[in-house]
């Protein structure tokens, strides 16, 4: 026994691998007994009923999953997830991109100007959800409260509290915590784009939309499919700032996939039914991560 | 003065409505990230009725006693002594286990070495959601519920994926030659490691600190799940309580606010640079 070890260890050469491996392992336990074996625990429970304090996890097969396909609950917050994805997405860039391209070339106070935009970006999305939640306070919030002061009272209202403006009320505040970071990705990416080719579509006389959809745009594609990847599973994701400023509500006008899996699962106690849903949105954002790396890959040059 | 605007080239009237085009929006920009943080100072250093009163503009007296009020009612110094216990061993955790499993995959061979990193980048793609069920009766299980490990092990783990692909991406990147004279003058495996691979790695380990550090600090579901007692709570979801108790106290819930807000804040302005280097990390190297 002790001579096949040493025999093991004299090999140079499976000495090395152990060595290798030695580096591997611990990350890899970690790994494994915390995301792997839950993730298939998730996918065995999603099989039971269970309250989560029985001794016993009946099984009902597909059970789950066929009320999950008629649940309308699911339905509208996949819904909310898609419009936070789409606005969540589209504004950010579009806001990030357009202040990219105004400060590509250096203005005065440059510094001043990334420092502030990126500030909310450190701010955690619980903080981002407080702070909005008094600026939509429908007594004396600030939003509230300036639109009495210059006398448009008719428009003041509970933002949160209204079921149509409630979810683009809190899209508003993800997209102040977030665009600072499609800025400044945004202006690294402008840094990498060849002032020759601006210069040549300059002496073609590419007016300035032209020069931005057919030069900095294509020069931008690796960095923007990046930020979109970021942003779609942000969207799939969501789940702070929502928890914070509206619990999902009113009624159900602002649940997404995350608020209603946390709530059947921890606050309801449908365990078995809980991981139903988690694992749909594990799918979903299997599903996005795979179209995007798709993209990526047959994008790439 | 009037000799510097005479030595300038005449600018047209063009360029100057542009240039203050430019600035009139940079500047509306500016003032939409900044008015909430201004309205979020000002209503706590108010009285409720000074609030109500007054809801928009600076404070007639400024309280800053509110903040102290926060500061002890609010059980504040044990949350962010929670939230400094958990977050530094997962920081340590992540980078030290990311940089040896990210060296070895990228610089050591072994039998299954693309497969296993494969098989960590598919964590990449798992969102904690779809965890976090099972975890809590794991955590249950093992005995950690109710510890600071019952945050301590899920966070790093689920950090793992990115700080390994993230480390692996960087050490692929170093010459080979460096290894190499290492080995010739006698180090084995981990001295290369240590004494080479390790010191070049700074800037990328900073990197991986502050976006790891940002994660569990402000992490929010984790520990809403995990470290439900208030013994244990720490900063993001103690303020969510603490703001939840104080409701229509105002000015104490902003107060709460500002306090849990003013650290992070004031630490990104003085490291800017490695802040927006570490956020960004994932984003402009891909």
């Amino acid at each position: 026994m002790f001579e096949s070890i040493r025999q093991f260890f004299a090999d140079r050469k499976l000495r090395d691998y152990a060595t290798a491996y030695a580096f591997v392992i611990p990350a890899l336990a970690m790994y494994v007994i915390f995301v792997v074996y839950p993730f298939f625990y998730t996918i065995y429970l999603s099989l039971t009923k269970w309250d989560g304090a029985k001794p016993v996890k009946e099984f009902v097969g597909l059970l789950n999953y066929q009320q999950l396909v008629a649940d309308s609950r699911l339905w509208s917050a996949l819904s909310h997830n898609f419009i936070w994805i789409v606005l969540g997405t589209v504004a950010p860039v579009a806001i990030g991109l357009f202040l990219g391209v105004l400060l590509w070339r250096g203005v005065r106070g440059m510094v001043f100007f990334r420092t502030v935009y990126f500030l909310p970006v450190v701010l955690a999305p619980v903080a981002v959800g407080i702070i909005w939640k008094w600026m939509y306070n429908p007594q004396f919030g600030p939003i509230n409260s300036t639109l009495r002061a210059v006398g448009l009272d008719v428009l003041a209202k509970g933002w949160l509290g209204d079921p149509y403006l409630a979810l683009p009320a809190i899209i508003l505040a993800g997209v102040w915590g977030y665009f600072g970071f499609c800025f400044v990705v945004i202006m690294a990416g402008l840094q990498n784009i060849d002032m020759e080719q601006i210069d040549a579509a300059l002496v073609d006389g590419a007016n300035g939309a032209q020069r931005l959809w057919y030069v900095i745009i294509p020069g931008l594609r690796h960095v923007l499919t990046m930020i979109t990847t970021f942003t779609l599973i942000l969207g799939v994701n969501v789940f702070d700032i929502i928890w914070i400023t509206t619990r999902g509500g009113p009624g159900r006008a602002t649940h997404v996939i995350a608020t209603y899996t946390y709530n059947t699962a921890f606050r309801e106690s449908y365990v078995g039914y809980g991981s139903a849903l988690a694992i749909v949105m594990g799918l979903v954002s299997l599903v996005v991560s795979f179209i995007f790396i798709s993209i990526r890959e047959r994008g790439g040059d | 003065m009037a000799n510097a605007m005479t030595i300038r080239p005449r600018r047209p009237m063009g360029f100057w409505i542009a240039k203050g085009a430019q600035y009139g929006i940079l500047i509306l920009f500016a003032v939409f990230v900044l008015m909430p943080f201004m309205w979020v100072v000002f209503t706590a250093l108010k009285s409720n009725l000074e609030i109500a009163q007054e809801p928009l503009g600076l404070p007639p007296n400024w309280r800053f006693e509110n903040l102290a009020q926060a500061w002890n009612q609010g059980k504040f110094s044990r949350y962010f002594v929670n939230s400094v216990i958990v977050t530094v061993p997962i920081v340590m955790l992540v980078v030290s286990l990311s940089c040896l499993a990210g060296y070895a995959l990228a610089r050591l061979r072994m039998p299954g070495r693309m497969l296993i990193f494969y098989f960590f980048l598919v964590g990449l793609m798992v969102p904690f959601t779809a965890i976090m069920i099972p975890l809590f009766y794991i955590l249950r299980d093992i005995g950690v519920l109710g510890t600071y490990w019952a945050m301590i092990l899920p966070q790093t783990a689920i950090s793992l994926p990115f700080g390994i692909f993230f480390m692996r991406a960087f050490f692929s990147g170093l010459p080979y030659d460096l290894t190499d004279a290492a080995k010739i003058d006698g180090c084995n495996d981990f001295g290369v490691f240590r004494r080479v691979m390790l010191p070049l790695a700074g800037p990328a380990i900073a990197a991986l600190i502050v976006f790891n550090f940002m994660g569990s600090w402000n992490a929010f579901l984790l520990p809403l799940i995990y470290l439900q007692s208030d013994k244990l709570r720490p900063v993001m979801t103690g303020m969510m309580f603490f703001t939840t108790r104080w409701g229509p106290d105002y000015s104490m819930s902003m107060a709460g606010t500002l306090i849990v807000m003013a650290p992070i804040m004031a630490v990104y302005l003085v490291f800017q640079r490695q802040f927006i280097q570490g956020l960004t990390a994932g984003a402009v190297r891909g």
